[in-house]
This record gives C-alpha cells, structure tokens and sequence, in this order.
C-alpha cells in the first residue's frame, strides 16, 4: 500500500518553509463492489506544537454510507472503537480528555456531516486513526460510479452565516439549534497548502471489466485478468478540493448477484439492469426541468445546466407537455401551467434560459413545490439540475415527500452532494446522477431525461425477504439494487408485466459480510434522511419517544453501524497522561471545491479585520499572474497545483494563456444536432424532401454513435426522427428506400456507411449524396 | 457556593458542550482556565462571558466577528477601520445602511427586501393619503 512511508512534509509554496499542519495525510483505501463499496480512511495527526492538540476534521459522509469503527495507533499504542449510544460516547470522549488521555469520537450529525475529534495528541507525537465506513455506488446498466468526498463543500442555508476572514478563507457557521455543536471547517479557496489526500483501492468484480476512468484524478490501473483490478492516484499525492470519481464499465449489462453466508442466512444484493425488464412505451410526457441558478452555480455549472436543459427541450414532442423553473431564493416559472412542446414553446423556453445566470441562495425546496403545482397533482415527473449545495437537507426531503412528485436529480459538482441528492431521487421514486463541471453535463442530462415519464417496470416485488423496499418503478439505464436473505437457491423478480428468477450463488462469508454492511448503511441513511434535525438533537428523554430515533439505534447495533444516535469513540490510557491540561483546539481547514467560487459563499471580512483584507487583496491581486486573469473565471486551477500538473500529464499540455476554442466534437455536433429536432420529430429544412433527407442521414449519423431506438443516450432523439420518418408521404422509390433503410438501422444498430454526421449538415445534406453513400456500402 | 467551576461545570451551567467551550478559548473567545493543571477551574466571569458570545450569536453576529466585539482593545480599534456601505434612501425620511463587500447572493437578498421595504413604505404612505 502506498501509504506505507509516511514521508509528508507539506510546506508553503511561496516560502518553502514547512506547515505546522494538524492533519497531515488523509489516504483512501479499500474495496469497491458493485453494491457499494468497504473503505479504510487513513488520517495522520501530528501536533508541531509544544501543547497537546485536539483536532476536529469534519467531512460529509457519501451516499448510503455509514461508519463502522476506527483504529488508533501511535508509538507503542493501538485501540479500537467501540460503538456506544451517543451521549455516552461524548461522556467518554470527555472524560478521557479530563483524565489528559488520547480521546477519539467519531460523531454524525445531519446531513451526514461528520465530526472527527481527536483530543490530547502529545506535542509533537503523530497519531494514525484508520476509520472503516461502507459507502454505495451510483449503480448504472452496466456499470457503476463510485464517488468519495475529499473536501466538503460550503452549501446554502437560509440561517447561515459565512464571511471571509482572512485572505482566501472562509468561515461558516450554521444555526446550533438544527446542527448542535458541529464544527465546520474553514474553506481555503487555495487547497495546496493543506494536507495530501490519495487514495489506493481494488475494485472486485464478477463480469468482465470492459473500462475504468476517472473523470477527477489521475489514475492508474493494474489489471491482470484475474479480479480485482487495482486503482490508484498516478501521482504521488494530491490536494483536498474535489471528489474521487471512479467510472467502472463492465463489457455486458447482465444481472449481477453477490452472496455469502451470514449466521446461516445466505444474504445477497442483487443489481438488476433495467434491460432485464423490458422496453419502455411512448406515451406523452408531463415534465417540468428545474434549474438551480443559486450563487453557487456561477461559471461553469450554470453554463452547462443552461445548455443541458437545451438538449432535454429538443426530445419533447408536440403531444408531450413542459415547464421551465429557475430557483435560487426567488423562483421563476416560464409559464404559469404546463405548456405543450411546440417549435414556439421550445424557443420561448431557450429565450427564457438565456436570462438565467446564477445568484442567490439555493432554496431548492421552492423550485421543485413550484414544478409541484404546475403538475397540479395529475401526475408528472421533474428534473433538477442543481450543485445541491444546502444545509439541512432533512427537512428539503420531508417537503419532497410530501410533494408527492417524482424528482430525478442531475448534481453538477466538483465536490459531493451526492448523499442528498441520491436520497432526494430515490425517495421519491426517481434517479439521481451526479458529474463533474468538467464532464459533458448536457449528455448525462439528455441520458436521464430520455428516461423520465416512461417506467421499463412497476409494481417490483421479490420473493426473498428484501429490504429496503425496492423502488415502485424502474427506469432505462439505471439498475435494481436489491440487498436481502435468500431461502433458496433463487430469487424471483415479478412485476406488472413480467417476472425473472436469478440464481443466488453461495458465495463466500466475506462477501456475504460486505453485502449484509452495505444493507444496514443503506438502511442507516434512509432512516437518517427522516430524522428532522430538531428532534434529533432533543434531549433524550424526549428522544426515546421518537420512532426514527430507536429504529436508528436498534439498525445502528443489529448492523454495527453508526448514525446519529449511536458514535463511535476510544479513549487510550497511557503513561504520563496529564489530568486537566487543556488541548488547544485546531480544526482542520478543506480546500474549496473546484468549480465552486470562493466569493459565491465568502464576501466581507468581519469588522475589525478590514485593514488586514484590503492589504491581503491587493497583495493577492498583484500575485495573480496576468494570463490567469484573461481566463474565463470559471476556470479554478492555478499553474502550481497538483491538478494542474496532473492535467498537464493527462492532456499532454495545458497552456497557462487563453487559447482558441478547440473544434467541436463529435458529441457536440450530436447534440447540436439533437437540439434542432423540431416538435414533429424531424429535422429542419427547406421543405419536407430536405427535412426527410437530412433526418434520414441524422438517424444514420445517431446510429454510427452507438445510438438505437431504444439505447443510448440520444435514443429519444432516434425515436422520434423514426416517427417522422414513419410519417413521410409523396416520396420517391429511392428516397422511400432509404428511409426504410435508416428505420432498420436505428432499430439494429448498424448504420451502413460511416460519416453521416457530415452528411446531416443543413449545407451538406442531398438525397442524391445520401443514396449514393448508401448504395457504395449495400 | 465553590467560586471555581470544573470545565464539565461551565458546559453545564452555560448550555454549550465542553468541546465547543475549548473550540472558544483556541479561538480567543474565551480566556482560559483561571488555574490550569489538575483541577483547571473556570469562574463565573467565563460563565458570563459565554451567556453574551451566545446573545451575540443569536443576533446574527459570526464568531469572528463577536471575538473583536468582546476584546475591548480590538473594539477600539477597529473603529477606525474604515469599511464600506451602500447608502439605500428608501423614503424621502428613511435610509438604510447596508454592508457593501458582502456575498453576493446575500447583497441580492437585502436588495430584494429592501425593495419590498421600500414598496410597503410607498403603500402605507398612499393608504395615509
């Protein structure tokens, strides 16, 4: 492992001179499945100073996860976590530090926000706490993404309180009676100066591995046939200001079962792609988009949103019905009710998008109660693209629920909010993805927008005994994950039109282990997502009446797993501990993420700090190098970064002085495509024998791309030119022919001829040049 | 009645847990213990101080800035740091004073109230009339 030399020495970029830094390395190992994943946090604390230190290093959980228990070692010492009701845990943790012992807790609050405290390291000793949690996965047909924070992102609160304090630091603070004591970090808009983070992780796997990436790191891969594959950070180390997401894409999508025995039970999970389920039908749509325009979004996400709403616009036909919402803490509609999916709706809703640009705060519930009442309760389902960056999120899921919509989240961030919006998806019956700003947002949106409206299944039951419920309805292009125990040698899936039976292999104890954790931290955080932060923090008397309070501990003890009413601490006695010595608190600071802008969340410096800012300002302001102020804003990486470096090894170049743009790819060309389709399905043009022409050669161009009628991400799109096609009258013999031709090749997938995307260009396109291409590869 | 209180004392007398009272005293919020050692002790000037770091709180005041507010020396000072604000006249006899260096979304928060301010005051005048 390559955390076994602990040679860190950050130091000062512009002085070289080494940081006195409380937390020096926070390193990720473990292994990921397909369920979920079963991870070891390394965290090295060291105190430079000559008192004993207490540190708190606060980060969000990911999504389904929870703590299972750390290890604390230093010289000649080790202990282990013990899993204890939280007010008892904080007593102990207390008790150890009056006695001068090293006292660790791990704590939980809301939002899956976590407390890490670490209290009476010695002066300069160095302290190793390795805490194991299990976390899921974004389960896709096919695949999966694994996601793991490595800073925590400031997030929107309508009691907030932030404000710069010192030159490129934030702080924020959050209303005691919702959050209790949690301490949040200070965010550095410059994470080089803080610790090192990497990671080291194998990923098991049962079906052939047909791809690995990773849209955020660097990575290498070691792959020798045989599972599992190893991954890990190609440099040698990186810094604290973006995510771990991890791609992984299998050669088939094919139903995958894990099992093993577990005190005599053969517990399983089983992900079950949505191609097991049948084809969806072409019933007309009711959706509403919702666009998160909060301060939050500026740059980068808010361009990509805008051009993602687009591209979802151009799959709605004339018998589907919209709504445009843009919200930060005011919400505007495009209408007032739904609007039919006309060529003159679609331009009043780019119209609409064009004054969209991000301000105000993320007051997210507003936006998707107004989708509510467009739908006016006849049913509907809703997109979000939002960064997802609120406090709070308990009780945003509570007014969810009540909403009685189903919402599909599209999280566009550097930085995971990922727990909160795949938790806002699932409980209402939807599907959340979450990219990078960097990746092609539009196409994760056009992907999860082909999906909506239009269930592959209902009405899901199983045979074995399952739990959590499985969803009500099951969406193309997003796995069943089902977690539970087997009688049998079987599992039967029935649903409203269809059943399937999956064999449970036996397996082996320690997967049967693995799945039985990823089934309670599931259970863990839907249960956590229930728990309203007032009655979470009430005294415990008042808790023991509280029905989600018991049934989280009773999950967190039949698990072994820790939530909000059950921590986990260690108090370590050792020689020479000091009784009533008081630890200076030091709370680690995390590096803003990414693509967030530190002057979205921080503004003013508190009074009295103010000659000490203008003077930081303008001495920052004279260090920027001057190309960096030609770049777009949106654009956070500075030259000296590890990242920057990192892409410049990835890229092979990256020059520091604005460049031209680089010529549109493929995709783009795909979804600029995509987004001329008119509301009859076809594609713009002269008359109707150049609109056939050039729809022909775009399903061939979709087709060529990997796209049918019924995969891919543009698959709407190829539905709806074939229904154009369908309808075509009064054309010749040839022309006839090769419509026909281009209606069998989006259902099968093989697209005669290549470079049709040329061919579909409005300049370019000719049924003479169309016939003959086709004829040359017949 | 012991003049001196154990740190588990002032968390219980103050309402805020033992961690958020050292998290205090690092931040300069708080003096610390009045001895130190075995049998640390705090008075009820520390108990005092607490009550008012926590009625700053709960007007809105940040951590950051209630440490200048309390620290007499600081507070001197800092009256002579110059700061600038938006002078909003939102009624021939009403003005309102706003912080000019705030976040962003928070300046389009006060503006969007102070709009509304403004119209109720444009209102009421009418309903006099």
């Amino acid at each position: 492992m390559s955390s076994a030399g602990l040679s860190f020495a950050p130091v000062a970029a512009p002085t070289g001179v080494p940081l006195q830094l409380a937390m020096q390395r926070l390193w990720l190992t473990g292994r990921v499945l397909s369920a979920g994943a079963r991870l070891t946090v390394m965290h090295v604390f060291r105190s430079g100073e000559n008192k004993p230190l207490e540190v708190v290093y606060s980060f969000p959980l990911p999504r389904d996860a929870a703590l299972r228990s750390f290890r604390i070692t230093g010289d000649g010492f080790e202990a282990h976590s013990e899993l204890k009701p939280t007010e008892e845990a904080v007593k102990a943790y207390e008790q150890g530090i009056a006695a001068g012992s090293l006292s660790t807790l791990a704590r939980q609050y809301g939002d899956g926000l976590i407390n890490l405290t670490v209290g009476n390291i010695r002066p300069g000793e160095t302290v190793t706490v390795y805490l194991d949690l299990l976390a899921g996965v974004e389960a896709h047909d096919g695949g999966f993404r694994f996601r793991f924070p490595f800073t925590l992102a400031p997030a929107y609160h309508s009691r907030m309180k932030a404000a710069r304090v010192a030159a490129g630091e934030g702080e924020m603070e959050l209303p005691a009676n919702e959050f209790g004591d949690l301490i949040l970090p200070r965010f550095r808009e410059d994470a080089g100066s803080l610790h090192e983070v990497g990671f080291d992780l194998s990923v098991l796997h049962q079906l052939p591995v047909a791809e690995i990436g990773s849209p955020s790191h660097s990575i290498r891969v070691q792959q020798d046939g045989i599972a599992p594959v190893h991954v890990f950070l190609a440099p040698e180390k990186d810094v604290p200001n973006r995510d771990l997401v991890l791609d992984l894409a299998f050669k088939e999508a094919v139903p995958e079962v894990l099992a093993g025995e577990v005190d005599g039970k053969r517990t399983f999970a089983a992900i079950v792609p949505s191609t097991a389920f049948g084809k969806a039908t072409e019933a007309p749509r009711r959706t509403v988009i919702v666009v998160d325009r909060s301060g939050s979004m500026q740059g980068e996400p808010i361009a990509q949103a805008r051009k993602a709403t687009e591209a979802c616009l151009a799959v709605l036909a004339d018998n589907d019905s919209f709504g445009l919402v843009a919200f930060d803490d005011r919400v505007e509609s495009m209408s007032d009710s739904l609007l039919p999916g006309s060529r003159e709706t679609r331009e009043k809703a780019r119209a609409f998008l064009a004054q969209v640009d991000a301000r105000g705060g993320t007051e997210l519930a507003k936006g998707f109660l107004e989708a509510a009442r467009m739908l006016g309760g006849e049913g509907g389902d809703v997109l979000i693209l939002t960064d997802g960056q609120v406090f709070g999120s308990e009780q945003i899921l509570g007014q969810a629920r009540a909403a009685h919509i189903r919402l599909f989240c599209l999280g566009i961030g550097s930085a995971s909010q990922d727990r909160f919006l795949s938790l806002l998806a699932r409980e209402t019956g939807g599907v959340s993805r979450f990219v990078t700003a960097r990746e092609r947002v539009d196409l994760a949106a056009v992907d999860l927008f082909a999906s909506m409206g239009r269930p592959v299944a209902s009405g899901l039951k199983s045979t074995a005994d399952v739990s959590p419920e499985p969803a009500a309805a099951v969406f193309a292009g997003t796995p069943v994950v089902l977690f539970g125990q087997a009688e049998t040698d079987w599992i039967e899936l029935t649903w409203d039109s269809g059943r399937l039976s999956l064999p449970v292999p036996s397996g082996d104890s320690d997967t049967g282990h693995t799945v039985r954790l990823l089934q309670g931290s599931r259970l863990i955080t839907d249960f956590e997502s229930r728990y309203a932060s007032e009655e979470a923090l009430a005294p415990i008397e008042k808790r023991k009446q509280s029905r989600i309070a018991a049934r989280l501990a009773e999950l967190s003890r039949t698990y072994g797993l820790a939530s909000r009413e059950m921590s986990l601490v260690a108090v370590v006695k050792r020689a020479g501990d000091r009784p009533g010595e008081l630890p200076e608190t030091r709370v680690v600071p995390v590096g803003m993420p990414q693509d967030t802008r530190f002057g979205a969340y921080f503004g003013a410096p508190q009074s009295g700090a103010s000659a000490y800012m203008a003077t930081a300002i303008m001495a920052s302001a004279l260090a920027a190098p001057s190309p960096m102020a030609a770049m777009p804003a949106a654009s956070p990486r500075r030259a000296g970064s590890i990242l920057a470096r990192a892409r410049f090894t990835l890229f092979g170049g990256e020059s520091s002085r604005p460049t031209a743009p680089p010529p549109p790819s493929v995709e783009d060309e795909l979804m600029e495509l995509a987004a001329q389709l008119e509301s009859d399905g076809g594609v713009p043009g002269h008359n109707a024998s150049d609109r056939a022409a050039r729809s022909v050669a775009a399903v061939l161009a979709f087709v060529e791309a990997g796209n049918t009628v019924s995969t891919g991400t543009f698959r709407s799109h190829v539905s709806r030119l074939v229904a154009f096609l369908k309808s075509m009258e009064g054309l010749s013999r040839d022309q006839q022919s090769a419509v026909e031709r281009a209606i069998e090749a989006a259902s099968t997938g093989r697209a005669p001829g290549h470079d049709w995307l040329a061919l579909a260009r409005p300049d370019r396109v000719k049924w003479s040049r169309i016939e003959a291409r086709l004829n040359t590869t017949a | 009645m012991d003049d001196y209180l154990t740190l588990a004392d002032l968390a219980q007398a103050s309402g805020l847990p033992a961690r958020t009272i050292r998290f205090y005293i690092a931040r300069g919020l708080l003096d610390g213990p009045a001895k130190a050692g075995r049998g640390a002790a705090y008075t009820a000037e520390h108990l005092h101080r607490l009550e008012r770091i926590k009625a700053l709180q709960a007007e809105g005041r940040m951590l950051a800035d209630i440490a200048h507010t309390l620290d007499d020396g600081s507070a001197h000072a800092s009256t002579a740091e110059p700061t600038a604000w938006w002078q909003h006249v939102v009624a021939d006899d009403v003005v309102v004073w706003v912080r000019a260096d705030t976040s962003p979304w928070r300046t389009k928060q006060v503006r969007s109230a102070i709009d509304e301010f403004a119209g109720r005051l444009q209102t009421n005048g009418g309903n006099d009339q």
